[in-house]
C-alpha cells in the first residue's frame, strides 16, 4: 500500500495541527471500495460502521451506493444525521435487548439477524415486521479475529432454526457467516458459501438473502494477498448461487484501515538497559488500541532515513502495557519527531479510550466528498427548545 | 434522481411515495417526524417510518373515528380526544352541535403547531373551537388522574411502538373506563388487522374484562395499506352497535354534519368484520 501522504504534506499537518492526528483520505477510502466491488461483482455491500465510525466515512460510501451494517441504538442514532435509507441498512448484532430492536424499527431498518432459539423469540412480536438473517458458524474459521466462537448457530442446527421461525410466524429471509476480521485465506469463505447453499437448497422456504460477512484482508505486513486474489475463489464459489439470491457482504476493516494515518511526535526518549525507549503522544489507549483489541501490528516509520538500530516505542499513559511496538528496527530520533503508523483507519479510532484523560487523536479529513445539498428543500423551523431539527428521513436514491 | 420516501413498517412491502417537496422534518424527544408533498396524496405526514396521516384520505379515517361513536351515542356532551394532535378527529367532532366540550390530549405541542401550519385543513380552525380544552399531557397519565367524566372517548394514538404504546395497554384502557360516563363509548385506531393481527387480538384480551360489549369496525383508508383499518369499540352498552337503520338516519340528519366517507349505512356495514378476523377473535371471551 501506496502513502497517500508526501513526507513533507506529513510535516505540514503536524505543524498545522499539532500530534496526536489520525488522517484519512476520502479519495483512497474510495478506491478500496471500488476495488473490493471489481473483485466481487454483484455483491451488496453494508459498511461495518464499528470499523470506524466517522462521519466523513458514511458520507463517502453513502455516495456510492453503499449501505450500512449497524449493531447498536448509537450507531443507528448516526446514521439517521446522513439520511441514509433505511431499507439500506442492517442490524447484525446477533444479540439484542428489545430496545435495541425498537429503535432500529422506529429508524425504518427491518432487516435484523439471529444465531439461537431465544433471540427468535425476541422477534416473536416483531414478527409481522422483521425479515431475519441466520447466522452460522462452520468449523476451520481461522482469521485474525476469529468471530466463530462467540456467534453463529451450527450448521446442523440451521434447518431446525428456520422450522422453528416458521411455527412461531417469523420470517427468515437468509443466511449469513462472519469468518471473522482480516482473514488469513478464502478457503473459510468458499466452505461457508458452498454449506449455506446446501442448506438453502434443503429448507422448504424460500431463503433470498446470503451475507457473506467480512474479513477481506487489508495489507499489514506487506505478505498479504490483493484483494483480487484473495476474492477470486469467492468469486467462483458464489457463482454456483442462483441469480435470485441477493448476496451481501459487510467489509469493515477493508474498506477503512489503508484510507487512515496515524501521526504522533516523541514527546520522550530514554535509554533502558541498553534500549531507547521513545515514548509517543498516542498508544495503545488511544488510537493503539488496535494492538490490543484487534491483535493488529501497523507499519510505522519515521520522516528520517538515518541508520536503523532495535528501539522500543511507548504510548504516553502511565500504565505498562502502553507499549507500541518493541524490537522495532528505526532511526535514532530526537523529542519532536514525528513517528507515522500506516493502516490505522480500523478499529484504532473506534476503540480508543480516555484513561489518564488524554485527548484522543484529532481526525483530519482529506478529499471530503461534498454532502448532498437538500438544503433549498429542507424548510426548518423549530417550534420549542426540546424540538431538534435534523436532516434525516427522506431518502434519495 | 428521483426523490422518494418509502414506508418501513414492514421488512418485505412496503409503499413509497414521490417526494415533491418537504415541508416540515423534525425529531422531537418523543417521535422523528416529516411532512412532504406528493402528487397523489397531498401533505403526507410520517412519524418513525410509518405514514399518519395525508391530506388526500384523512377524511375516511376521521369521519369514521368519530361519528360512529358520536351518532351510536346520540346524546354525548363531553368528548375525551387522546393523541390526535393533527387536529382531525377535533375538527370531526366539532362538527357536532349537540357536543358542549371536548378534551383533547396530546402529548406533543410540536404536533399540533406543526400540523397548524402544514397540514391547516386537519383541524380547519377547530382548535380554536370554543369548547375544545388543548390539554399537552401523556394520555395515560391524564386518564388515570383525570376526575373528569367523558360520554365518548377516541383514541387516535400513533403506532405501538414508540410513544403511542402505552396506549395500547391494560393501564390505558383502565383509566378510560374510569373516565366514562355510565353507556359511554371508547374508540381507538387500532391498526391494520390483515397485516397485523396481534394489535385486534391484543387489544380484544385487554378490553374484554373491562367492557360489557367490545368488537371492531373497520373501514378501508388507503395509505394504511394491506386491508381494513380496525377501528375498536367498548363499552357497557350493547345496543350501540345495532342501532335502527331509520333511527341512526335520523339523527345523522339532524346532527346536519357534511361527510365524504361516513354515512348510516356505512356505519352499520362497518361492524361486519371479515372471517379472518372472527376466526383471530373467537376464542377471546
Amino acid at each position: 500500500m501506496k502513502a497517500f501522504l508526501s513526507d513533507v504534506e506529513i510535516q505540514r499537518l503536524a505543524e498545522q495541527n499539532g500530534s496526536p492526528l489520525l488522517v484519512l483520505d476520502c479519495a483512497q477510502l474510495q478506491k478500496q471500495y471500488k476495488s473490493l466491488q471489481q473483485a466481487l461483482p454483484g455483491v451488496d455491500f453494508f459498511y461495518a460502521l464499528k470499523a470506524f465510525p466517522n462521519d466523513a466515512v458514511i458520507n463517502s460510501l453513502k455516495q456510492m451506493g453503499v449501505g450500512f451494517d449497524l449493531a447498536s441504538s448509537g450507531e443507528i442514532e448516526q446514521i439517521r444525521q446522513h439520511r441514509v435509507n433505511p431499507r439500506r441498512t442492517i442490524h447484525t448484532h446477533p444479540i439484542k435487548k428489545d430496545k435495541d430492536i425498537r429503535d432500529a424499527l422506529r429508524f425504518g431498518c427491518t432487516t435484523f439477524v439471529v444465531d439461537n432459539i431465544e433471540e427468535l423469540k425476541k422477534f416473536r412480536k416483531y414478527r409481522h415486521r422483521v425479515g431475519l438473517l441466520l447466522r452460522l458458524s462452520f468449523q476451520g474459521m481461522t482469521a485474525k479475529v476469529d468471530l466463530s466462537r462467540k456467534f453463529g448457530c451450527a450448521a446442523n442446527e440451521a434447518l431446525h432454526l428456520i422450522h422453528r421461525a416458521r411455527q412461531m410466524g417469523i420470517h427468515i429471509k437468509g443466511l449469513s457467516f462472519h469468518v471473522g476480521s482480516q482473514s488469513a485465506s478464502p478457503d473459510a469463505h468458499v466452505d461457508a458459501i458452498q454449506h449455506c447453499l446446501d442448506i438453502m437448497a434443503q429448507s422448504d422456504e424460500p431463503l433470498s438473502t446470503l451475507d457473506i460477512g467480512g474479513g477481506f484482508p487489508v495489507n499489514y505486513d506487506g505478505n498479504t494477498v490483493t484483494i483480487e486474489q484473495f476474492c477470486a475463489p469467492i468469486r467462483t464459489a458464489l457463482e454456483a448461487i442462483p441469480s435470485d439470491i441477493n448476496v451481501i457482504a459487510e467489509p469493515g476493516r477493508f474498506l477503512v484501515a489503508p484510507a487512515v494515518i496515524s501521526i504522533s511526535s516523541v514527546i520522550g526518549k530514554a535509554n533502558r538497559s541498553g534500549t531507547t525507549w521513545y515514548y509517543l503522544d498516542d498508544g495503545v489507549y488511544g488510537s493503539f488500541s488496535g494492538r490490543i483489541y484487534d491483535h493488529a501490528e501497523y507499519p510505522l516509520r519515521t520522516l528520517n532515513s538515518t541508520d536503523v538500530k532495535p528501539c522500543v516505542l511507548a504510548g504516553p499513559t502511565c500504565d505498562s502495557i502502553d507499549v507500541i511496538a518493541e524490537n522495532i528496527l528505526l532511526p535514532e530520533m530526537e523529542i519532536g519527531d514525528l513517528v507515522i503508523a500506516e493502516m490505522m483507519g480500523a478499529y484504532t479510532a473506534a476503540t480508543a479510550t480516555g484513561f489518564n484523560s488524554l485527548d484522543k487523536a484529532k481526525i483530519i479529513v482529506l478529499n471530503e466528498v461534498a454532502k448532498e445539498n437538500n438544503s433549498a428543500l429542507m424548510q426548518k423551523k423549530t417550534y420549542s427548545d426540546k424540538t431538534v431539527n435534523i436532516d434525516t428521513a427522506v431518502t434519495f436514491h | 434522481m428521483s426523490k422518494v420516501w418509502s414506508e418501513t413498517l414492514y421488512d418485505a412491502y412496503g409503499q413509497t411515495f414521490s417526494v415533491d417537496k418537504i415541508y416540515f422534518e423534525s425529531k422531537t424527544e418523543h417521535q422523528h417526524l416529516m411532512i412532504f408533498h406528493n402528487a397523489v396524496f397531498g401533505r403526507v405526514m410520517v412519524l418513525d417510518g410509518i405514514v399518519q396521516t395525508t391530506e388526500k384520505d384523512e377524511f375516511i379515517y376521521h369521519e369514521m373515528l368519530t361519528h360512529v361513536p358520536l351518532l351510536s351515542h346520540a346524546n354525548a356532551k363531553r368528548v375525551l380526544i387522546i393523541g390526535g394532535g393533527d387536529g382531525g378527529i377535533l375538527r370531526e367532532v366539532c362538527k357536532h352541535s349537540s357536543v358542549e366540550h371536548i378534551t383533547q390530549v396530546e402529548i406533543d405541542q410540536a404536533v399540533i403547531d406543526m400540523a397548524k401550519e402544514y397540514l391547516p385543513a386537519h383541524s380547519n380552525g377547530a382548535f380554536d373551537d370554543p369548547r375544545a380544552n388543548i390539554v399537552i399531557d401523556d394520555g395515560i397519565k391524564f386518564v388515570t388522574e383525570s376526575n373528569e367524566k367523558f360520554d365518548i372517548i377516541i383514541s387516535d394514538s400513533t403506532d405501538p411502538i414508540g410513544p403511542g404504546e402505552v396506549l395500547f395497554s391494560s393501564p390505558f384502557y383502565q383509566g378510560c373506563k374510569r373516565c366514562l360516563n355510565d353507556n359511554g363509548i371508547l374508540v381507538t385506531q387500532n391498526g391494520v388487522a390483515f397485516m397485523q393481527p396481534d394489535e385486534v387480538t391484543t387489544t380484544a384480551k385487554r378490553l374484554a374484562p373491562l367492557f360489557k360489549d367490545h368488537s371492531f369496525y373497520g373501514a378501508a383508508v388507503p395509505t394504511y395499506i394491506g386491508g381494513i383499518m380496525t377501528f375498536a369499540w367498548a363499552s357497557d352498552n350493547n345496543e350501540y352497535r345495532n342501532p335502527e337503520p331509520d333511527t341512526l338516519r335520523q339523527r345523522f340528519e339532524e346532527a346536519k354534519i357534511k361527510t365524504s366517507y361516513y354515512n348510516p349505512e356505512i356505519h352499520q356495514a362497518s361492524f361486519a368484520l371479515p372471517q379472518y378476523i372472527m376466526n383471530a377473535l373467537k376464542d377471546i371471551k
